[in-house]
């Protein structure tokens, strides 16, 4: 029969990934990285990586895991290599950010720990997309959302790979001129496949989905949609096809970078005519939490283009980068991972904690399990703290900057504590809650414990 | 069993069924127009045709049992066969006016 399973390590991935967000923005708050350092520093590449592979990609593994046999309708295949998976990435992050420590002098390390981390970490990933990959194969032909979510994984090896030899070169471990010149000129390639491809593909692929699913939109099979596929896969293959470029230091790369950029724009407009026509043709018009709190990512999607084109024409790319980039990471992909996670969370609870019970007695909602009057106003708080942030780095108010991230930070910790209530059931009533055994927080847990 | 009683024990089961929900959309099954139709044999071997809203969707087997489940405590049933089918796909058209007053249709 066709169907999906529940990803009994999904909840450990989240709640690693919900970690090191917080590690990140507490980082953020105490003046670590830029705009305090440059933005080239090793300090700051100890942030990004930390929020970008600590945070977002775990989390983005996790939510694999579990939605990759719903686009399918396959169960996954070989799940045991979940966990492993989970720990050689964390092990890998831990000793990549140990080399970028090591670089700042904070710490003393070997420097071939910096791309031993990298190579763990490509393990690791490489451990996910044989589980997913698999998943996928045996469900051709793919639907649209999950060929997003190939190309996703595509850049994802891309990234790593990139990044890889970043690493290497960085340790002295691979030299020569061009090496050398792909490490000066090659980053923005590596931030194009990372965020560009691995995270917002895949993002857009998953969203199309869960507009389905929890908005009762219709299935998207449509012209537009393909045109986005098309436009991001097109903006991968230019990235790819620039990497020489990089490496020999030509003129040619600037070109290549702009068509990239402009095959992105693209499908970033698409996606979001997309989004709109889906949000207007949904049957269910009282939306949850989750769909309107995603509403602040889609907004910070619709400004993050406008500011590159602004900063682009006005030449001040190289100044408001990292604006940018904040705007781009915490405003739209993981404001749109933390509306998410607020109904996944509930709907992999309820499903370890009521599914077994149906048919036997009355059972909750999905949407008993949360407390969206008192978790909506964080979430405002989040983006209104992500909107100032961004615009104090690009004014250049780094104390300003410093107290917007502190809300930020309240804001994601709130956030929190509504998850960690769902997971716990606490939003149910004490009767409710007494028929069902101990709920483990991020451990996963078997559904047959559970009492008849 | 005449054809009256075979219907009275469709009409005991449908009613049955409004205990199982559909988690996500938090209303039960039957009203939400997921079960397609149910059929006696011999009297007491029921067999229910169901859909879900999402294709793929990870309750689809938990949903499933609990229709299968709730089913067979109803008296007079002795067998129960669910069978899951996307032919035709479910539609929110498919929902009771109530239930789809209730979703804000």
């Amino acid at each position: 029969m066709p169907g999906a399973s529940l990803s009994r390590w999904t909840m450990t991935y989240f709640a690693a990934a919900l970690l090191c967000l917080i590690g990140a923005e507490v980082l953020m708050v105490a003046g670590f990285g830029y705009p305090a350092t440059a933005i080239e520093a090793p300090e700051t590449l100890l942030l990004v990586h930390l929020t970008t592979i600590g945070w977002l990609s775990l989390l983005m593994c996790g939510a694999l895991l579990q939605f990759v046999p719903v686009l399918v309708a396959r169960p996954l295949q070989w799940p045991l290599l979940s966990p492993i998976a989970l720990l050689l990435i964390l092990v890998g992050l831990g000793a990549l950010l140990c080399g970028f420590a090591n670089m700042a002098e904070i710490i003393t390390v070997p420097t071939e720990v910096l791309p031993l981390g990298g190579v763990v970490l490509a393990v690791g990933f490489g451990t996910v997309i044989v589980s997913l990959g698999r998943t996928m194969w045996m469900a051709r032909p793919l639907t649209l959302p999950a060929k997003f979510v190939v190309a996703g994984l595509a850049s994802l090896i891309g990234t790593v790979t990139l990044g890889e030899t970043f690493a290497l070169t960085l340790a002295g471990l691979l030299g020569g001129e061009e090496a050398l010149s792909l490490l000066t000129h090659g980053v923005p390639l590596h931030a194009l496949l990372g965020l560009g491809g691995w995270m917002t593909l895949t993002a857009m692929g998953a969203s199309y989905r869960l507009f389905a699913m929890f908005m009762l939109a219709p299935d998207i099979d449509r012209f537009s949609t393909r045109l986005v596929l098309f436009a991001g896969v097109f903006m991968l293959v230019v990235v790819a096809a620039a990497t020489p470029f990089a490496m020999a230091a030509t003129m040619g790369l600037s070109v290549m970078l702009l068509i990239a950029l402009l095959a992105g724009l693209c499908a970033l407009a698409l996606y979001g005519r997309d989004v709109v026509t889906l949000y207007r043709q949904r049957k269910r018009r009282k939306i949850e939490l989750n769909a309107y709190a995603a509403l602040g990512a889609f907004g910070a999607l619709v400004i993050a283009p406008i500011l590159l084109v602004g900063l682009l024409l006005s030449g001040q790319l190289s100044t408001g980068v990292g604006a940018l980039t904040y705007l781009f990471v915490f405003g739209w992909l993981s404001g749109l991972a933390l509306s998410k996670l607020h109904k996944i969370i509930a709907f992999m609870t309820w499903l370890e904690s009521f599914a077994p019970l149906l048919g036997k007695r009355p059972t909750p909602r999905v949407q008993d399990l949360v407390d969206e009057p008192h978790a909506a106003p964080w979430f405002g708080a989040y983006y209104a703290a992500v909107g100032f942030g961004a615009l104090t780095m690009l004014v250049d108010l780094p104390i300003a900057f410093r107290l917007f991230v502190g809300v930020q930070l309240f804001a994601t910790l709130a956030i929190t504590v509504h998850f960690y209530r769902t997971r716990l059931l606490l939003n149910l009533s004490a009767e409710s809650r007494a028929s069902i055994g101990t709920q483990h927080l991020f451990f996963p847990q078997s559904i047959a414990r559970i009492r008849p | 069993m005449t054809p009256v009683d075979d219907a009275h024990l469709i009409d005991r089961v449908r009613t049955a069924l409004k205990m199982v929900i559909d988690p996500e959309l938090g209303q039960n099954v039957v009203d939400l127009g997921m079960i397609y139709e149910i059929t006696v044999t011999d009297g007491c071997i029921v067999a229910i045709l169901i859909t879900t809203t999402t294709r793929g969707c990870p309750a689809t087997d938990f949903i499933r049992q609990g229709i299968e489940e709730c089913a067979w405590h109803v008296d007079g049933v002795e067998l129960v066969n669910v069978r899951l089918t996307y032919d035709p796909p479910w539609l929110p058209s498919m929902m009771t006016p109530e239930i789809a007053a209730l979703l804000g249709q």
